[in-house]
């Protein structure tokens, strides 16, 4: 335990000195607050009247009550979360290889699983403070806007599904920490991020949704019922063994691979 | 003496490249091994594998009698390194990632972070972002974080790179007391051989990934080969005597010849004398010494930078 939280502290210095932390701090703070502002926009017909394109936007928001409200930031942090943790993941791993640090940490008394291990932990420390500043962001200005349809069971159903799907979506980090490494950078994991959040729209709409891992956090934020939009026991254990896969091949690729920056 | 790094015909291939072969070292305690060659002559390669950062293709690499591989964490517990350019984390002070090597080296004293600083003269950068470090103090910090914990073995590639020459000779100086005092093991690469064989008790030449020479320092000085050089007013008659006389002559530069011959480098008096009998007096006469430069390109193939 000693190593993982001496490489843990390690990690933490480094993330909570560094720009990035802010920069997805201000977007996931940014991101519900335009949801709110087209929230306010739809409640209000006089405002919307004058803003063209912007009340069309608007209007994509459906029923402005805090069910579709939820919905909404269900579906933020099933693709923006993508993004953001994707970016996230591919940061703290593609990092060490775009600055040339990867040999400070290859020869060292401590092993390079536990390294591997405590950057996964501060990832997902990082993932899960921005779900939380989204939802928080999100519920602050749904109160502001004065959403309708507010009651206790609309917040605890709208809270748990979307934390599940923050979590699913979590688990979706660690092949992008592989490609961090396979790609010795940044660009290639950010590369695999686009490329996998486009073929899961494709692939959700051909109906196998549920059967391609980043599609999975996506379509569990579908309404109950949809068709061809369900997710299968089978999609969970789809999801776990993806992020097994790529947590085991992040850890085989730090052990073997050739370290050349 | 005991061998703290010893390889067995080490090599490494990428796919048509064979960047080392068969390449075996013997490097023992105390000593300060000058491991030299030409950029892409296979240095970098070698001290990554001895690190356990590349895999080996063929050959094995021990340090302290262990086998080097990348799971045998205890092995790096007395080894500090540093590998080409050193980099740091740009958003962090020098003290941070100083501190960030301290804490994964699991070294208890935080003392230690303040010793090295002032050892490798950073007390005035120590809360400087790594960002803005000039390469000559971003190369210290790199000296710095291999040396916190007091390593016995030091691995060391180009480690003079952005130094101006008084950080040469201090660097120089720490590693020639860190071996003669505390019996460091130094195994330090370079492309300059003026530079590493002013302190290195043994040298080690590699070129196209093959060590082609090893030499003990103190014998350096009689590898390097000596030439008469002579000037006259009529270099072809001159050389004509001199051919006469068996001594071969090779024309240089400048209008000059020089004769290779032992006997001629001994006695040049005599050569003065013939050359003056025969009506060709020498208008300059000097017996030149080859230095460490030319004898490394020579070593290893290359004269005046081309082969």
């Amino acid at each position: 335990m000693k190593n993982i939280y001496v490489a843990f502290c390690c990690e933490y210095k480094k993330v909570s000195h560094s720009k990035m932390l802010w920069i997805t701090i201000v977007l996931f703070t940014f991101i519900p607050m335009m949801m709110g502002l087209m929230i306010y926009v739809v409640r209000h017909p006089e405002i919307s009247a004058k803003m063209g394109l912007i009340a069309a936007k608007a209007s994509l928001f459906g029923n402005a009550d805090w069910p579709a409200f939820f919905g909404i930031l269900h579906q933020s942090v099933a693709t923006i979360g993508l993004i953001g943790y994707g970016f996230v993941a591919a940061w703290i791993f593609g990092r060490e290889h775009s600055e040339r640090t990867m040999k400070d940490l290859i020869a060292l008394p401590i092993s390079r699983s536990y390294i591997v291990t405590a950057k996964f932990l501060v990832a997902i420390v990082w993932c899960l403070f921005l779900s939380v500043i989204l939802i928080a962001v999100g519920l602050m200005m749904g109160k502001w806007v004065g959403i309708s349809g507010w009651s206790h069971e609309v917040f605890v159903h709208g809270m748990t599904k979307y934390f599940v799907t923050s979590f699913m979506t979590l688990l979706l980090i660690t092949p992008v920490a592989f490609f961090a490494g396979y790609g010795r950078g940044i660009i290639v994991p950010i590369g695999f991020v686009i490329i996998t959040l486009i073929l899961s729209q494709f692939i959700a709409i051909a109906g196998f949704g549920a059967f391609f891992p980043w599609a999975i956090p996506g379509l569990n934020t579908v309404p109950e019922g949809t068709e061809g939009m369900q997710l299968f026991p089978i999609s969970y254990v789809i999801l776990v063994l993806t992020c097994l896969a790529g947590y085991l091949g992040t850890l085989a690729w730090w052990r073997f691979a050739d370290h050349h920056s | 003496m005991e061998e703290i790094i010893t390889t067995e015909k080490l090599s490494k291939q990428y796919k048509d490249v064979l960047a080392v072969s068969d390449l075996s070292l013997h490097v023992r305690k105390g000593e300060i091994y000058g491991f030299l060659g030409l950029n892409g002559a296979g240095k970098t390669t070698t001290i990554r594998m001895l690190l356990g950062m590349i895999n080996a293709t063929s050959g094995s690499a021990h340090i302290n009698g262990m086998k080097v591989h990348a799971g045998n964490t205890n092995l790096w517990k007395d080894i500090g390194y540093l590998v080409e350019v050193p980099y740091a984390y740009s958003e962090l002070t020098v003290r941070e990632n100083l501190e960030i090597v301290r804490r994964l080296r699991f070294l208890d004293d935080k003392h230690v972070v303040d010793a090295i600083i002032d050892r490798l003269n950073l007390t005035q950068y120590a809360h400087r972002k790594a960002k803005n470090l000039s390469l000559g103090n971003a190369q210290r910090l790199g000296l710095a974080k291999a040396m916190i914990h007091n390593p016995q073995i030091l691995i060391l590639d180009e480690p003079s790179n952005g130094l101006d020459p008084a950080g040469i000779y201090e660097i120089r100086e720490l590693l020639t007391s860190l071996s003669k005092d505390q019996g460091v093991t130094v195994f330090i690469s370079s492309h300059i051989l003026g530079e590493v064989s002013r302190f290195a008790t043994r040298i080690g030449i590699i070129h196209e990934g093959k060590l082609i020479k090893e030499i003990n320092s103190e014998h350096l000085e009689q590898l390097c080969k000596k030439r008469l050089r002579v000037k006259t007013k009529n270099n072809i008659l001159a050389r004509e005597v001199l051919l006469q006389n068996n001594l071969i002559c090779e024309e240089i530069h400048d209008n000059m010849f020089e004769l290779e011959s032992e006997s001629a480098i001994a006695n040049p008096d005599e050569i003065a004398t013939l050359l003056v009998n025969k009506g060709v007096p020498p208008t300059m006469l000097n017996v030149v010494e080859e230095d460490l430069e030319s004898y490394f390109l020579r070593t290893i193939g290359i004269k005046g930078g081309a082969k």
